[in-house]
């Protein structure tokens, strides 16, 4: 199955399944959807936001164990969002499977998961273990300056998605469709 | 009264028009996402803030959660500039819209509230059991105003009943 067959293929999956449809075209909402996207973001940015910054050297004096017990507030955010996100994809799919500020938005939210993954995998032991570094290492530096750059680029893509908006295909042949097929 | 006349002013000067209609992403469209990452640092940090006096990673000390402050005051400032060049892209859409005025009536709740917060702050109320307790409430306040702001702002774009006075 090419790329393009399997954008076909997952919106109409979508549109046959479609659990949500009725609440999200109820008059409020996808308006409320949205509203709740948005506070998701901001305990999300509040809570990484704050963290990452602390790895990069803001507020020393505090313990990044103690900095790291945010984090929960912004998988939170995290949660609200993946959900209210899969509510706006399972309610309007064509939106969203050929947006090309889609296909970068989930591309930086891949970057940002596989970096956090990173930064357990490779710096647990030096911020969380028995005589924790107050100055977080070189490499945790590098991580928490990444992840502040790939959810300022999600929320960017994510932001940009309204322009971006598929129109007819006009006999362009890109990776993924970034237009409506007939 | 009647602002028409302003309205129809603003909208038609060269920077409304620019905002509004250039085809760059980097007018109506990029000040659109500063506006949000505005938001999420400024509101963000403010909600966090506040979870933090309410009892949230109690192992950060509150006095040390200030030197986050200014990061606050950075989106706060990215989103009074990409906020009102969003109103002279869209004077009318916003002005005649009472969901806009509560929009900013909570922002300035929230960061009047900040400013107290932080004084107290600074006098060390969050040492002091019995002052905490302020603390406390002032917080639940912030995180309320935080929220009605966030909910006004995304609520604009579907209650105005007039998007430009130009026709």
């Amino acid at each position: 199955m090419t790329l393009h067959a399997f954008q076909i293929w997952l919106i109409a999956a979508i549109n046959h399944y479609s659990p949500v449809k009725g609440i999200m075209r109820s008059a409020w909402g996808w308006p409320i959807a949205e509203s709740l996207h948005f506070l998701g973001l901001c305990l999300l940015i509040g809570a990484i936001g704050t963290f990452d910054l602390r790895l990069l050297g803001i507020a020393r004096r505090v313990p990044i164990a103690a900095m790291h017990r945010l984090v929960p507030v912004g998988l939170l955010g995290f949660a609200i969002n993946i959900t209210t996100g899969l509510m706006f994809l399972l309610t309007e799919p064509d939106q969203y499977i050929y947006n090309v500020s889609f296909h970068w938005k989930l591309l930086f939210l891949a970057i940002a998961g596989t970096n956090a993954s990173l930064f357990y995998l490779t710096s647990y032991r030096q911020v969380f273990g028995a005589s924790p570094a107050l100055d977080a290492p070189r490499r945790a530096k590098v991580i928490a300056a990444v992840s502040l750059c790939a959810w300022i680029a999600v929320i960017v893509c994510g932001r940009m998605l309204t322009f971006f908006r598929p129109g007819p295909c006009i006999g362009e042949a890109t990776v993924l469709l970034t237009c409506e097929p007939d | 009264m009647n602002f028409d006349p302003f309205f129809i002013w603003l909208e038609s000067t060269a920077l409304s028009q620019w905002i509004v209609g250039d085809p760059s992403i980097l007018a109506f469209p990029g000040i659109l996402a500063l506006h949000a990452i505005g938001m999420g640092f400024a509101a963000g940090l403010g909600a966090v803030l506040d979870l933090r006096i309410l009892g949230v990673a109690r192992g950060v000390p509150i006095g040390e959660f200030r030197r986050f402050l200014p990061v606050l005051w950075a989106g706060f400032w990215l989103n009074a500039v990409s906020g009102v060049l969003l109103l002279i892209g869209y004077p009318t859409k916003a002005l005649t819209n009472p969901l806009f005025y509560v929009k900013l009536l909570l922002i300035a709740v929230a960061m009047t509230l900040l400013v107290r917060l932080d004084r107290r702050i600074r006098a060390g109320d969050a040492d002091n059991p019995i002052t905490m307790r302020a603390l406390r409430r002032l917080a639940i306040t912030s995180l309320i105003c935080w929220g009605g702001a966030i909910f006004a702002g995304r609520l604009l774009a579907y209650t105005y009943s007039r998007l430009t006075a130009i026709e």
